[in-house]
């Protein structure tokens, strides 16, 4: 019982940061309709700026979110400029290459410059734990990073929801044309919410850089994973991709528990290919795409 | 009519040079870049009957490739089973694969099929690295000797040299590009592109769109394992990333993209400029230029620098050219040059 709740408590813990990924991704697809098959690369490049800002500052991961979330959300903003912008009315294999061209110019530009070496943030912090009583432990980087994510997720629910700007992403999200009949300046809405995007991925990077290993290909399996966690909840759904989320990270520490470490990532993979078999519009989702 | 009779007789003329190279040039080398330019054109060609044809945008075509180069070299490993023998089971399990991918995935449309076919792939490379007793894991599995070819006492091909690799090589090409051209002018290809023009209006016209993608992709990933087989036993190494990785299956599609998808000459285009350019950065040859013109000296940081880490450069390089071909020239280099033709055949009217 006691391996059973703390598998389950560490993979709730983790999968908000997953949740984190997954929103990023949803909004993205939500406003614009483009899969940005660059995300997990976004999150690396997060990454490798906090583990920057902690080798040469020594500024500590949880507190350079406050630098690397406005720093990601330029980088987003910059992206979607330059790039995805003039491939909005394209067809979307194009989209789709596109993303994957400058997922590849992120992670081997990162690898000329750091090399393919992993790399460990050790905090003071990094393996500390926190008993919580019958043989369940909590690993403390894990706790903070999801409280942290929580606060981050509340802050973007109320922006989306009580702010004009959020409402005008909402609407643009909804329907771009009527919303760019409405007067929303649906570019500037795109800039926003790809700077978002890629904001949250960062963020996400920076809150697992304590407790993961950096390296410049980790970003192929955190984008797959981002997939699958907004396919389950519903493309364009920011609650289905905080559920999908958690239920990522609790399939995947069960099963890494009850079958085995290396096999986890198939069985998420697996679990993919299930919903898009049965109920390919996702847990939160009606329509198709 | 003229036409035609000039590249009917300019095909012969490539082919026979083709044929005599090896007993021309010594080069192991030239003859190594050869092996490389022909599978490279059988992988894009591969892709291009589902991918460019069909529609069907796989970036999950490395988990045939890596099937292919897996089987062979696993039965040649454990069983010393001679490749011409293994070939068949890799392309058996493919078959069988590729239809349980495409029953579940052709339901799929869109970036749903994309994403299907990638987390098929990446099964396929995770199940390579933790089945160790089969596939030897993350280390993969070297093949020190190819078994001799033998019908009795006869040896028919010995392996020892790179020539029986490249007339191989050059006969699976062509075997691609045959069959592409095959389903360009038949019934076959005509449904292909009905489905990729316009998936309902070609359902409502009674074409069975399932069956139709499904022989697509088994066509396709049958080529795509015998490419996966030639590579593998042609390195004598196979690993997880370096056959069943994404990157492998995004330089498969590269290949055709930039070439032109949906063309018979696009992926040959394509092979025609990724094989020597990443070539080119894999074996140094870029720093050694800019040694040589005198822009860096050889032994200085920057020479260091380029020297030790130009070599993994080129998946930047594909990077860098997927985002110039899309944001440039979405048709490909074929589309540019056809635009090309059609703007001086319209001004020279």
């Amino acid at each position: 019982m006691a391996v059973f709740l703390q598998s389950l408590i560490s993979g709730i813990l983790i999968g908000g940061v997953y949740a984190l990924i997954g929103i990023g991704l949803t909004l993205i697809f939500g406003v614009m309709r483009v899969v940005n098959f660059a995300h997990g690369d976004i999150m690396m490049v997060g990454m490798y700026l906090t583990y920057l800002l902690f080798t040469l500052m020594g500024i500590d991961p949880f507190v350079s979110v406050l630098i690397s979330f406005p720093l990601m959300f330029f980088f987003g903003g910059f992206l979607q400029k330059v790039f995805i912008n003039r491939v909005l009315n394209a067809v979307s294999q194009n989209q789709i290459l596109l993303t994957i061209g400058l997922g590849l110019i992120m992670s081997n530009t990162v690898m000329l410059i750091f090399t393919s070496d992993y790399k460990i943030l050790t905090t003071s912090y990094s393996s500390s734990t926190i008993q919580v009583g019958g043989g369940v432990s909590i690993s403390a980087p894990l706790l903070i990073s999801f409280l942290i994510t929580a606060a981050i997720t509340g802050a973007l629910g109320w922006f989306l929801l009580k702010t004009d700007t959020g409402q005008a992403i909402r609407a643009t999200a909804q329907d771009r044309d009527a919303a760019q009949l409405m007067g929303i300046n649906v570019s500037r809405m795109s800039v926003i919410a790809f700077g978002l995007g890629a904001a949250l991925a960062g963020t996400a990077g920076a809150l697992i850089s304590p407790t993961y290993y950096i390296f410049p290909q980790v970003g192929g399996t955190f984008t797959l994973k981002a997939f699958v966690i907004t396919v389950l909840g519903g493309m364009g759904s920011v609650v289905g991709a905080t559920l999908g989320g958690i239920l990522i990270g609790v399939t995947e520490s069960m099963s890494a528990v009850y079958i085995s470490s290396g096999w986890k990532d198939v069985v998420v993979f697996v679990l993919f290919l299930l919903v898009l078999l049965f109920k390919p519009s996702g847990l939160m989702g009606k329509s198709r795409t | 009519m003229t036409k035609t009779i000039l590249k009917a007789a300019t095909g012969l003329i490539v082919l026979a040079a083709l044929l005599v190279v090896p007993r021309y040039v010594e080069s192991p080398y030239a003859l190594h870049m050869m092996i490389l330019l022909f599978l490279s054109v059988s992988q894009g060609q591969s892709w291009n009957i589902l991918g460019g044809y069909a529609g069907q945008h796989s970036v999950g075509h490395a988990a045939y490739f890596g099937v292919g180069a897996y089987t062979t070299m696993m039965l040649m490993h454990a069983k010393q089973v001679v490749p011409w023998v293994g070939v068949w089971a890799g392309v058996a399990i493919v078959v069988v694969v590729a239809l349980v991918i495409g029953s579940i995935c052709f339901r799929l449309r869109g970036p749903y099929f994309v994403l299907a076919s990638i987390a098929v792939a990446e099964i396929m490379r995770l199940s390579a690295i933790n089945l160790t007793t089969l596939t030897n894991g993350a280390e993969g599995i070297l093949a020190t000797e190819i078994p001799a070819f033998k019908i009795g006492e006869r040896v028919v091909t010995d392996f020892l040299t790179k020539v029986p690799f490249y007339y191989i090589g050059l006969v699976l090409a062509l075997l691609t590009i045959a069959i592409t051209y095959w389903v360009q002018h038949s019934k076959l290809g005509y449904y292909f592109q009905a489905i990729r023009e316009d998936q309902d209006a070609a359902h409502s016209l009674g074409i069975h769109i399932t069956v139709y993608k499904n022989i697509g992709l088994v066509i396709s990933a049958v080529l795509t394992s015998l490419a996966g087989a030639f590579y593998g036993i042609y390195v004598g190494f196979v690993d997880p990333p370096t056959v069943l990785g994404l990157d492998v299956s995004v330089q498969i599609m590269l290949i055709c993209i930039i070439g032109g998808m949906g063309t018979l000459w696009g992926p040959v285009l394509g092979s025609l400029i990724l094989v020597p350019l990443s070539e080119a950065l894999r074996s140094n040859m870029i720093t050694e230029g800019l040694v040589k013109i005198g822009l860096v000296s050889a032994d200085s940081r920057i020479g260091l620098f380029l020297k030790e880490n130009l070599a993994h450069a080129h998946v930047l390089l594909y990077g860098i050219l997927v985002v110039l071909v899309i944001l440039f020239m979405p048709e490909g280099l074929m589309g540019f040059v056809k635009k090309m033709a059609a703007r001086r055949n319209r001004e020279a009217v």
